[in-house]
This record gives C-alpha cells, sequence and structure tokens, in this order.
C-alpha cells in the first residue's frame, strides 16, 4: 500500500498512474554524464588537427596553484572550525548502520536533488546552477591536466567537443542564473526574501559574473586565435563564437607581429584575472556562507534517517538522566547540530508549515537558523569550559535556549505534520528537535500551556485525554448486537482508541468500522473498557516518560492477550503501534481501517452496492499520509464507492495540509491569526466537493469545527465524512435505512 | 517551618454518570471499572498553596503529605510527593473505615499531634466526592487552631498568615498567628505540572503508614462505630424533562399562550 509519492498530479485511478520517483542519475545527470562519455570517446579517436595553447596569454598561471591552495586551506580551517561546534553534541545512534540505503540517499536526495524539484522551478534553475558548476569545474580541471601534467588529449575532435560542452554548461549555467536573479529580484513577495542575507546577492551576482567572463575570456581567445585562422574550429564554443563575432564588430586591434599588444589581449589578460579571482573568491564563500550546502547537504542525506519518518527517538535509560529533553544546544545530537548548518534559508519549510500558514508563531527555517546562530554563539565558549572542565557547561550560556532564543510559545505550536521535513531540501529533520525541545520543556520544567498540561493529567489520572466526556468506552457498542470482545483467539484486534470511543462524533465511525468489519466476515475482537491510551499524545506533547510507562504496559497487555494483528481507528494509533511500540520490543502487524477495508473490497469481502451520488474531496491526515505513505488506500475505497466522485485539493497527498489538530494541538488554544483548520476548511469547501473524507478522528473532529465557521449558512454545507461512513452507505444502503443487522 | 498537606483520593468526579452506579441496600456506591481513583483536585492546590510557602522559607521548611484512606491512596500521596512535597504518611486502618467529617478530623488531627512541629495544615475546601466541605473546619477544632476557609490566596510573613478568603460577594483578608488551618478554593489557581526529577525523586520517597494505636486511638471513637452522621438514602435523583410546543397561528399567539401556560403553572 505504501510508496513514494513525490509526483503529485493525481488521475482517478489512483493506485497504477502515479510513477516511482524517477530520480537518480537519468533523470537529472543523464546529460552531463553522456556528454562527457561522448567526449571521452571521442577524445580517444581524436586526430590531431584541432588544440590550443591552454594558457594562452597568460602570464603568471601558476598563481592559480597558489589560489587553489589558499581554498583548500580555506575550506578545510572551514570544515574544522564547523566540526568542532558539532562536536560539542550528544552521540547519535546507529548513523553508520545501513551503509547502503544511505548511500542512495546520498545518490537520491544530494546528487539527483529529488527534494529540490518539488519546487519544479527552483528544480530546473538549481540543477541549471549546480550542472553547470561541475560540469565546468570538470572542463577546467581538463585544462590544468593537460597544460600541467604529461597528459596530453585536448586536440583534435575531443578538443572540439570539449570546447562545445564547456560553453553549453556555461549557457545553462547563465539560465540557471537568470531564473535565480529572476526570483530574487522581481516575483513578488517570494519565501527566499524571508531571511535575506548579504551573501545572497554575492553568491548569485557573483556566479553570474564569472560566467560572463568565463566566456569573455574564451571570446578574445577566439579572436586572437581561431576567428580567422580556424573559423570551423571556434563554431564548436557556439556561445563564445557568437560573442566574439559581437566584439570583433568593434573593430577593436587583434595582435600581429608588428602588433604585440593589441586590445583584443589586454581584454583576454584583464577578463582571466577577473574570471580567475571571481571563481576562487566564489569557491571561498563556501566557508562563509550557505554555499556551504554543496557539501553539507550530501553528507546530511548520508545522515538522513532510515526508519519511519513518524518515529521519534526514545530516550533510553530516562531515570537515569540528568537532564530530560533538550534545553541545552549540546543537548542536541551531533546530527542535529550537523542539520543547522546544512540550512540554506530557502524557506520551503516555512511555506508549507499549517502554523506559519494560519500566522502563528512557528517558522521551522528560523528556528533552525536561531538555533544555529545560538551554536556559533555559545557553542566555543561551551568547548572550552568542556576542555578545561569536562562538565557538560550547561550553564555557560547566559541566555536560555529554550524561553529565550526559541519562544515556548513557538514550540508548542508545531503540529508535528511534517510538512516542513518533506519538503526540507537537505534534509533537515524539524519536528524530532522541536520535540526534543519540548520534552525539556514539560519533563525538565514543567512548564506547559494549561490545556496541554490538562490533557496530559487526564491521561496520567483517567487513561485518556478527554476530560469530561459523558461517554463510556464501551457506549459505542449500543444497538450493535453482540461485540466479541478480544480474546486471543480471534485474528484481528479492533483498536477504537480514545477519540473513537469517547467523542461523541467519532461513535458512528467506530460503528462503520465494526459492521464493515463483521460484514467481512473478519475474525476480531475489541478490548472495551480494558483500552487505554497507547501515548501517541504525551510523547508528542513531550512528556517521554508517561509515554514509555503507557506503552510498555499495553505491550504487557497486548502480549499478555496474545496480539498479533491490530487494526486501528485513528492514524495517531496506528503510527504509534506500527513504528513506536518496536522500541519497547512491541512487534504487532497493523493496519489502518483504510488498509483493511480496502483490501476487503479488493478480494469482494465487501460490495459496495448502492450509490452515494456526490463530489467528495479526500483530506490525507498526516500521520496516515506523510509519516506513513499510505496515500491510495483511502482513494481506492473511494474509487469503488458508486456514483462518488473524487475532487483533489490543491494541497494533496505527500503536500496535504494539517488539520490542525496534530502534535497535541487538539487540546491546545491556538494563538496567531487563524486557526489551521479554518484554512483547511476552506481549501475542501472550494474545490465544491458536497463532503470531505478523512481517516481520522482528529482531522473530522477539526472539519466539524471548522465547517460553521468558512460557510456560516447551513444550507450547503460540506459534511465531514471518515472513509468507513462513506464506504457503509455503499455497502449497507444509506443511514436512515434501517440495517437488519443492528437491532 | 513544617507545613501538612491533607489529601484524599477520590473516585473520579468525572465519571460519566451512565458508570456511576449505587448500591442501594448498603447504601454505598459501587467501584465501577471505569472509574479511576485520583487526588481530590482541591487537595492538589492545597498542595500547590502549601508548597509556595514552603519556596519563599527556604531550605528549613517541609512539607508532609497526610492522607487518611486504603492501601491505593498512596497514589494520592505520591503524587504530592511529586509536586514537591518533602514526606508523606498514609493513616490506613480498618478502624478508620465508614466514618463521616468528624471522625475523618479526629484522625487527622490525631497524624497531625503525632507529627508534633506543625505550623500549618493545608486542606482542599471540600473533597470532591462528597462535597461536605467539613474536615477543614472540625480539624482546626479538633486541633484547636485558628481557621481561615476557603482562600484564594495564602501569604506567610513574621509567624503571621494572611489568607483571602472568598465570599459570595467579593473577598476578605483575614490574618491569623500560626499554627492555623487553611482551606484552599480553586480560585487560588492551578496545581503545579510535577518535573520528572521530581517525580522519580517521589518514587523514591517513603510513605510513612500509621494506624489508630500509632496515634492512641480508640477504635470505637473513629470510624464508623465513631460517626455521627448516618446515611438513611443514598440514591440517584430521576430527573424528567417534557418538551411542549405552543399553539398558535402567530408568534404572538404563540407568545400569548406560552404566557399563560407558565402562569398557570406558577412558574411567572
Amino acid at each position: 500500500m505504501t510508496h513514494d509519492a513525490t509526483v503529485e498530479t493525481l488521475s482517478n485511478t489512483a493506485m497504477a498512474v502515479r510513477s516511482k520517483s524517477s530520480s537518480l542519475l537519468g533523470a537529472w545527470w543523464g546529460p552531463a554524464v553522456w556528454i562527457s562519455a561522448t567526449g571521452v570517446f571521442a577524445g580517444t579517436r581524436a586526430s590531431d588537427i584541432a588544440g590550443r595553447e591552454t594558457f594562452f596569454n597568460v602570464a603568471q598561471p601558476w598563481v592559480v596553484y597558489v589560489f587553489l591552495a589558499g581554498l583548500v586551506g580555506l575550506l578545510t580551517f572551514g570544515f574544522v572550525r564547523h566540526a568542532s561546534l558539532w562536536m560539542i553534541g550528544k552521540p547519535t545512534d546507529g548513523i553508520l548502520k545501513e551503509i547502503p540505503a544511505r548511500l542512495r540517499n546520498v545518490g537520491r536526495y544530494g546528487a539527483g536533488q529529488d527534494k529540490v524539484r518539488r519546487d519544479r522551478y527552483a528544480g530546473i534553475m538549481h540543477w541549471c546552477i549546480s550542472s553547470s558548476i561541475i560540469v565546468l569545474t570538470i572542463v577546467t580541471a581538463q585544462v590544468a591536466l593537460q597544460d600541467d601534467t604529461p597528459l596530453d588529449f585536448l586536440h583534435g575532435n575531443y578538443y572540439l567537443f570539449f570546447s562545445f560542452y564547456g560553453d553549453l554548461f556555461g549557457l545553462i549555467g547563465l539560465i540557471g542564473v537568470g531564473m535565480a536573479l529572476y526570483r530574487r529580484y522581481f516575483a513578488s513577495h517570494h519565501r527566499i526574501r524571508w531571511d535575506e542575507r548579504v551573501e545572497d546577492h554575492l553568491i548569485i551576482v557573483g556566479l553570474g559574473l564569472i560566467l560572463v567572463t568565463g566566456f569573455v575570456v574564451e571570446s578574445a581567445r577566439i579572436i586572437e586565435t581561431e576567428l580567422v585562422q580556424h573559423p570551423d574550429w571556434a563554431r564548436w564554443s557556439f556561445v563564445s563564437w557568437v560573442l566574439a563575432q559581437g566584439i570583433d564588430s568593434f573593430g577593436f586591434s587583434v595582435s600581429s607581429p608588428e602588433n604585440p599588444q593589441s586590445e583584443i589581449l589586454a581584454l583576454h589578460t584583464w577578463s582571466w584575472w577577473v574570471h580567475v579571482v571571481l571563481a576562487f573568491s566564489w569557491l571561498g564563500l563556501i566557508v562563509f556562507t550557505r554555499l556551504d550546502h554543496l557539501i553539507f547537504a550530501p553528507i546530511n542525506a548520508f545522515f538522513l534517517r532510515t526508519d519511519a519518518p513518524g518515529r521519534l527517538a526514545e530516550i533510553k535509560d530516562i531515570e537515569e538522566q540528568e537532564v530530560f529533553g533538550v534545553g541545552h544546544v549540546q543537548d542536541f545530537t551531533w546530527k542535529q547540530l550537523f542539520e543547522l548548518d546544512a540550512c540554506v534559508r530557502c524557506g520551503r519549510c516555512t511555506e508549507v508549515c499549517p502554523a506559519n500558514i494560519s500566522g502563528q508563531p512557528l517558522s521551522p527555517m528560523h528556528l533552525i537558523q536561531d538555533l544555529k546562530a545560538h551554536l556559533a554563539d555559545v557553542g566555543p565558549d561551551i568547548q572550552m569550559h568542556r576542555h578545561a572542565t569536562g562538565d557538560a557547561g550547561r550553564e555557560v550560556s547566559p541566555i536560555a535556549m529554550v524561553g529565550d532564543v526559541i519562544k515556548d510559545e513557538t514550540l508548542w505550536a508545531c503540529r508535528t505534520c511534517g510538512a516542513c521535513v518533506q519538503e526540507c531540501p537537505v534534509l533537515i529533520e524539524h519536528v524530532p528537535t522541536i520535540v526534543d525541545m519540548r520534552r525539556f520543556l514539560v519533563m525538565n520544567e514543567a512548564r506547559l500551556p494549561a490545556n496541554a498540561q490538562a490533557a496530559l493529567e487526564n491521561i496520567e489520572m483517567r487513561g485518556h485525554p478527554w476530560r469530561g466526556t459523558a461517554l463510556e468506552r464501551t457506549t459505542w457498542m449500543e444497538g450493535l448486537g453482540e461485540v466479541a470482545i478480544f480474546d486471543g483467539t480471534q485474528d484481528y484486534l479492533y483498536w477504537v482508541g480514545c477519540s473513537g470511543s469517547l467523542v461523541e462524533r467519532n461513535l458512528p465511525i467506530t460503528q462503520s468500522v465494526f459492521k464493515l468489519l463483521r460484514e467481512s466476515g473478519a475474525s476480531f475482537g475489541v478490548m472495551g473498557q480494558e483500552e487505554t491510551c497507547n501515548g501517541d499524545p504525551a510523547r508528542r506533547l513531550g512528556n517521554e516518560y508517561l509515554f514509555q510507562i503507557l506503552a510498555q504496559q499495553l505491550i504487557e497487555t497486548f502480549n499478555g492477550k496474545n496480539v498479533q494483528k491490530v487494526i486501528t481507528n485513528c492514524p495517531h494509533c496506528f503510527n504509534t503501534f506500527k513504528n513506536e511500540y518496536p522500541q519497547f520490543n512491541g512487534n504487532f502487524e497493523v493496519l489502518h481501517h483504510t488498509e483493511f477495508l480496502a483490501g476487503a473490497l479488493e478480494d469482494g469481502r465487501l460490495k459496495p452496492k448502492y450509490a452515494v451520488t456526490s463530489d467528495v474531496t479526500y483530506h490525507d491526515s498526516c500521520y496516515l499520509g506523510r509519516m506513513n505513505g499510505t496515500y491510495d488506500a483511502p482513494r481506492q475505497i473511494i474509487e469503488m464507492v458508486p456514483g462518488a466522485n473524487l475532487v483533489e485539493m490543491q494541497r494533496n497527498l505527500s503536500r496535504g495540509l494539517c488539520c490542525g489538530a496534530g502534535g497535541g494541538n487538539m487540546w491546545q488554544e491556538e494563538i496567531g491569526e487563524r486557526r489551521v483548520n479554518h484554512v483547511r476548511t476552506e481549501e475542501a469547501v472550494s474545490t465544491g466537493a458536497d463532503q470531505v473524507i478523512s481517516n481520522c478522528p482528529f482531522c473530522i473532529q477539526m472539519f466539524e469545527d471548522g465547517v460553521p465557521s468558512i460557510q456560516p449558512e447551513e444550507e450547503g454545507r460540506i459534511k465531514p465524512f471518515d472513509v468507513a461512513e462513506l464506504l457503509e452507505a455503499a455497502v449497507f444502503g444509506p443511514k436512515m435505512d434501517s440495517n437488519p443487522t443492528e437491532d | 517551618m513544617h507545613l501538612v498537606v491533607c489529601a484524599k483520593q477520590i473516585p473520579d468526579p468525572d465519571t460519566p454518570p451512565s458508570a456511576f452506579k449505587i448500591d442501594e441496600a448498603t447504601n454505598s456506591v459501587v467501584p465501577a471499572p471505569g472509574i479511576s481513583p485520583i487526588l481530590s483536585q482541591f487537595d492538589g492546590i492545597a498542595a500547590e498553596a502549601a508548597l509556595r510557602i514552603k519556596e519563599s522559607q527556604g531550605d528549613d521548611s517541609k512539607v508532609t503529605v497526610i492522607s487518611m484512606g486504603a492501601d491505593s491512596a498512596r497514589a494520592a500521596i505520591k503524587q504530592v510527593l511529586a509536586m514537591g512535597a518533602d514526606e508523606g504518611v498514609l493513616l490506613n486502618d480498618e478502624a478508620f473505615e465508614g466514618g463521616d467529617s468528624y471522625t475523618t478530623a479526629k484522625v487527622l488531627a490525631a497524624a497531625i499531634n503525632h507529627l508534633g512541629d506543625v505550623d500549618a495544615v493545608f486542606c482542599g475546601r471540600q473533597a470532591a466526592d462528597w462535597d461536605m466541605g467539613q474536615v477543614g473546619l472540625l480539624l482546626s477544632e479538633e486541633l484547636n487552631w485558628a481557621s481561615a476557609i476557603i482562600a484564594k490566596g495564602v501569604e506567610y510573613g513574621d509567624g503571621n498568615i494572611s489568607v483571602q478568603r472568598v465570599l459570595t460577594d467579593g473577598f476578605e483578608t483575614v490574618s491569623t498567628q500560626l499554627p492555623a488551618v487553611v482551606t484552599v478554593s480553586n480560585e487560588f489557581g492551578e496545581p503545579r505540572y510535577p518535573k520528572l526529577p521530581q517525580i522519580m525523586a517521589a518514587a523514591k520517597k517513603t510513605v510513612t503508614q500509621l494506624g489508630a494505636s500509632d496515634l492512641g486511638l480508640d477504635p470505637s471513637d473513629v470510624g464508623a462505630s465513631g460517626s455521627r452522621l448516618k446515611v438513611e438514602r443514598l440514591y440517584i435523583p430521576e430527573t424528567d424533562s417534557n418538551v411542549e410546543f405552543m399553539e398558535g397561528d402567530t408568534p404572538q399567539e404563540q407568545a400569548a399562550a406560552l404566557v399563560q401556560k407558565l402562569q398557570a403553572d406558577k412558574l411567572i
């Protein structure tokens, strides 16, 4: 059921059409690799006709090597300086395990730039620029090899071909720079200007000048040595050839035995020096600016987690910790600190952040940048303190990282929806970093919003987060006939969850799932009164201690009952059982109800007989979609409901916008201009659909709450339903028809 | 300075009404599987008030939490210990069972005298199960101490305690020398959320258990045998509602009919 949906256009036949990511070499590096390979081939067959003196006209070419040595020194210095800051972090578990998967990530996200392409314009722009830098570096290296080593290959056909692709990638680079300049200076209110710095102008304008001066150098040389003498060679450098003709038309003097100091030679000399100095200076920016992503982004791709994105790291031996969670920069893992340096301030994370979209006080990009600045600020002192005293140095920083640098309300605004992580082109994982700081707030400082505290206390005292509910865990069973209690003889445990049993709106969903499971002939039981919170809200709110207690207790209960397979109502329970319980040796086969129901439809155990004529839109919940990659099963069900016509929202699949309830925000007051659920409801309403279908009790509640605000008129309101409710209507007929099994 | 917090473990008052069952034969509440035993909310607030004074007084102050109840009441004691209290005492004896507010106050007073050096006692304004609100006052009588009940603010300085008391039409500030008993109301504010290091420290603290003989109490004076309150009948009141639509062709006629009906039923 799960696969990686990177292509966002969705056809109505949901399963087959979305292709696997067409990444890696074929799509992106293909042209560069192909051209180079052809060039090498041509080189082996070269005749000795075409060629040139590589350092033609330049008096002190050795200076280049001085620059190169300087650059290498500078890069080493920069790397050591950064590395010494990362090293103040804690060890990172498992970072050298699963090497093949990590190398694949480097190929896919580093070389293939898989995430960069999620913004098509930026994808093209970035490929133009990065490929030209790489190819032109290879071009330059070939010149150096030809000139300063015994190798002799820049002549004949290969020389001509070399001239061609050098110019081609120079042109591609200029196109990229042009696109970048347009975005930076002419496109209105763009995310890349949310944190604009002087270096951004230097990088892009500098690169443009390097490319332009490169062409001027080449043109001047062509005017001097080829334009008249070998016009058939000159044409291969097709851009410089045109430029050379343009320059030549001004009638500048060309050298000759009578006039060895011509204007064109002077132009060549000057532009060569400018080109070389600019190029090395620009590469030197790697040390001081976000250009360091050239190095850090591919390395961070290597460091990318290889386990489920929905899993938060466990605090091992929690009772023996000195400090709980991360309140000081040195309590992050070194990988988390490394990530900070990879950030390029592109703003993609902030652009998709539901809190930010709603005007709430969280911008993931600024959070990462603030942490980065804080690390640079206090890191060296911490390092020195540690060196001198050997203790952790938590008292070194005069400012509190959590509270002063990162405000409490910023951390609480996070929905843990993972949209930022999904978009980040350099693979930063914002969510675990945010939750680590929440852990510090909750467990170490006991500083948390009153409602979040009430939810946690409720989980501790009552085993569920719904204080004041008038319902019992068995209320939903009324009118359903016999409901089997799981005793280890059934195949599946149907896990209803707190929201599925204690929140009135969700009872019909639980009943729908139950009836459909029964109709499908599945062998299943429920736990009824014995269910308790599995700890997901506690973990996401930062109370890892409470989570671990709940998880261990429930795993014990499951094992005691011989539970093997679990079907959950709620994608949050689903994610916790599936991805987080294995951390505590709780290994169960876990299905979300949409997965089970889609399977039952596919093999005919469930048959939709009644038409539900309706335009419906589908909302991907974060924890079924982004976190677990299940985009197809719910859509498959909708496809199989006769009469239901699926209209997709603009933000869907891996780009789906959170309903606003994730990360424990179901139990918090929202601070900011708008509520997230109002924004999302608006998007659902704008599809013109009659129903908004989802798969998560929280999402449904958020829509129920949002609809009356967005559509004050009762008539024609969009109706929120779970996929199971839609399917129930198709299998058993509309709800008002009495169901014989019901009474 | 030694402060005592009296804490009671009660059946969760947030239990859905449908889960709440009564055995009318024995006039007692039937414990249901869905009802969790919890610390009475007002007692958590009382603990908060005591802890704030302790923190303002520095290291030589301590807070002892006392609970009378079954062994399960240790959870309530641990909760207050996790908030920052220093010691816990469980008053657990068969002889204490089935008592009323009066016998409860008597046992608590004996325990406080047993501790000896107590400067002030903090109770919730009432327990959130029976909501009688008497133990605090009766306790001050037993101890023969001053009392200030239903506090929304408490301050301590120079041997005096100053208490803001909630009244029906505002509040008053009263001041008394210690020792004294204070009962604290929800207007005081929320109890703190325990920090994890304290939760773990609380888990390691031992809770002293005392019975009637330890306190020098005669079993016939406490519990059911000492109780002055007899429950005649315990029942869930039946509620009923009827809906009647007022007839009439126009809103004016309907309104007139409504007035007539309300007057006839002597409701206006």
